[in-house]
């Protein structure tokens, strides 16, 4: 008599859990919670952000400052300038102390790996500049990709203008430890775009790139995206004939697919999916996706992290090209919440783009409504 | 559908390209229509004999017939069916970045267009894409977003080497009760079971006490 009592009040509560996590879940509220600590990270990014103003005269802080929703928030591309033409405050018109400052920023806003990177990409830049005055070099990469003949150093002519000196910051919002407000550092081959609010922070859209790939400064071997190269590599070579028959993509990918000026595409995804990969190897995609979801503060990488791994199931990677390193290879790693793309250009090991992307909650779409 | 022509004064490109013609498209698949999203990016060794094509009277300006013109000479060399019947693709909407930016190997125009979808039946369908515009220089993209009904599911894509040719392989179902609806369903039956399982376990034991 009691049987059929028990399997109805069963059926029924597994009936409303499903429904109850149903809902929420397509909320997205699957994320993890902010927390006190990550409030306590963009009040540190928004003091330095403010020490810096204090720095500025009031055409500097004019230059630097755009509203919060307005044409600069999509404004940034891995073209360098006058090319691509930025807005906001160029480091080369800024005094010693007003460009360390914008250092310290970085320093704050950034992590430690995210800041090496940043500042490799634009030593990168430096050393395209220096080539570029020197004439045309040796090697695949292509040091002026703009008219022939143009001027490198300073863009005269319309040319490229390549250099350290050639990167912008610009301030979207007030900087506020409550309030939205984005935070916008680029040039050539770098676009970070951190929006914060609060207690909670995204760097997507970002584009980090690289060009040269590979340099020496000070008899010191730089590779900004060196760890993502290899990283990639090892993981794509870890798998089995049968997960890598998944994973490799039976045409070539040219470039980027949802690069600058693809806000709010959605590619479907390919390739294998993470749940199919054995523990150690989703460990490799994640140590790979980190590369990425690690450029800002600690504070805000982990619990997204957390929240990219918790889409296991529906998180791909693919790969098209040859698998051996030191080839010029595409490769993409894509879930709900994630797409990240690494594309050699022209077949050039020495001239990467990549991209980062939250198609969810680029721009903090979700928490600055 | 009202045609678009739009000559943009900036440029979005994300290109480096040389002696490429970089042709990247977006297929958006709906129940009964398709959009396409092609981007046209010309290196900077191409982009004269592109332009050439463009601004045919080379007074160093697109205008809006010439766009129009050369958005229909790229649709023309573009063909979609879906499970072997033509579709016809019309232009929507183009926009084209200034001369100097083409030639400077970093303008990309995007032309927009869609072709409506003949009545299907629920089930497996395949629609495939081709570009042969300018294969002699042309490098290739060709992706499906994600359809924005959830009466189409992508299975899969296959393309060629070179991306010329894709083919989506898609399922199309009929309406079904969105996701939300669909779980808040689940939940009201789940709860009327639980209700009406109390009810009848008061009743029970009112009568066994009886």
């Amino acid at each position: 008599m009691h049987v059929p009592f028990r399997i109805a009040t069963m059926t029924g509560l597994a009936l409303s859990v499903v429904a109850v996590a149903t809902v929420p879940a397509q909320r997205g509220a699957t994320s993890p919670r902010p927390s006190g600590a990550q409030a306590d990270v963009t009040a540190r990014i928004t003091s330095s952000a403010q020490a810096l103003l204090t720095k500025l005269d009031d055409a500097g802080r004019a230059k630097v400052q755009f509203p919060f929703e307005g044409p600069q928030k999509t404004r940034w591309s891995n073209l360098p300038s006058p090319m691509f033409e930025r807005q906001g405050l160029r480091m080369g018109d800024l005094t010693a102390a007003q460009r360390a400052a914008v250092m310290e920023l970085l320093a704050v806003a950034l992590s430690r790996d995210g800041y090496r990177k940043v500042t490799e990409i634009m030593q990168g830049d430096e050393v395209l500049r220096k080539q570029s005055s020197q004439g045309p070099r040796g090697g695949g990469a292509d040091p002026n990709p703009g008219r022939a003949g143009a001027g490198a150093r300073g863009g005269g002519r319309g040319g490229p203008a390549f250099g350290e000196d050639q990167y912008y910051l610009a301030f979207l919002g007030t900087p506020s430890a409550t309030t939205p407000w984005m935070l916008q550092f680029g040039g050539h081959h770098l676009a970070i775009n951190l929006t914060l609010a609060g207690s909670q922070a995204t760097m997507a859209p970002s584009l980090p790139a690289a060009q040269p790939a590979t340099f020496t400064v000070e008899g010191r071997t730089v590779r900004p995206l060196g760890n993502e190269n290899d990283k990639a590599f090892a993981l794509i070579n870890a798998l089995n004939t049968e997960q890598r028959g998944q994973a490799i993509l039976s045409s070539r990918v040219a470039d980027l697919v949802v690069g600058p000026g693809h806000d709010g595409k959605t590619i479907q995804p390919e390739g294998i999916r993470a749940s199919a990969l054995s523990a150690a190897h989703q460990t490799m995609l994640w140590e790979l996706v980190r590369e990425w979801v690690g450029i800002i503060n600690d504070g805000f990488a982990e619990p997204r992290m957390a929240e990219i791994r918790a889409k296991l199931a529906d998180t791909y990677f693919a790969w098209s090209g040859p698998t051996s390193n030191g080839s010029a290879a595409y490769f993409r790693v894509q879930g709900p919440t994630l797409v990240i793309e690494y594309a050699p250009q022209q077949g050039s090991v020495d001239h990467i783009h990549t991209i980062y992307r939250d198609p969810t909650n680029d721009y903090g779409a979700t928490f600055t409504k | 559908m009202t045609l678009q022509l739009v000559l943009m004064s900036g440029s979005w490109t994300s290109a480096h390209r040389r002696d490429e013609y970089l042709q990247a498209a977006r297929l958006a698949i709906d129940p009964d229509r398709v959009e396409l999203e092609l981007d046209l990016t010309p290196g900077i060794a191409v982009a004269d004999v592109v332009l050439s094509e463009i601004d045919v009277d080379s007074d160093g300006m697109i205008s809006v017939a010439e766009a129009r013109a050369y958005s229909d000479r790229v649709l023309n060399a573009i063909a979609l069916d879906v499970d072997g019947i033509p579709l016809r693709v019309e232009l929507v909407e183009s926009r084209f970045p200034p001369v100097d930016s083409v030639r400077n190997g970093q303008g990309t125009a995007r032309i927009h267009a869609a072709a409506s979808m003949p009545r299907l039946a629920d089930g497996l369908h395949h629609l495939r894409y081709r570009n042969a515009y300018r294969s002699d220089i042309g490098v290739y993209l060709a992706n499906a977003l994600v359809p924005g009904s959830d009466r189409v599911i992508v299975a899969a894509q296959r393309r060629d080497l070179y991306q010329r040719d894709l083919v989506i392989d898609y399922q199309l179902s009929g309406q079904p009760a969105p996701t939300t609806r669909r779980g808040l369903s689940v939940g009201v039956a789940g709860a009327l079971i639980l209700i009406a399982n109390l009810w009848w376990r008061t009743r029970t034991r009112q009568r066994e006490d009886l």
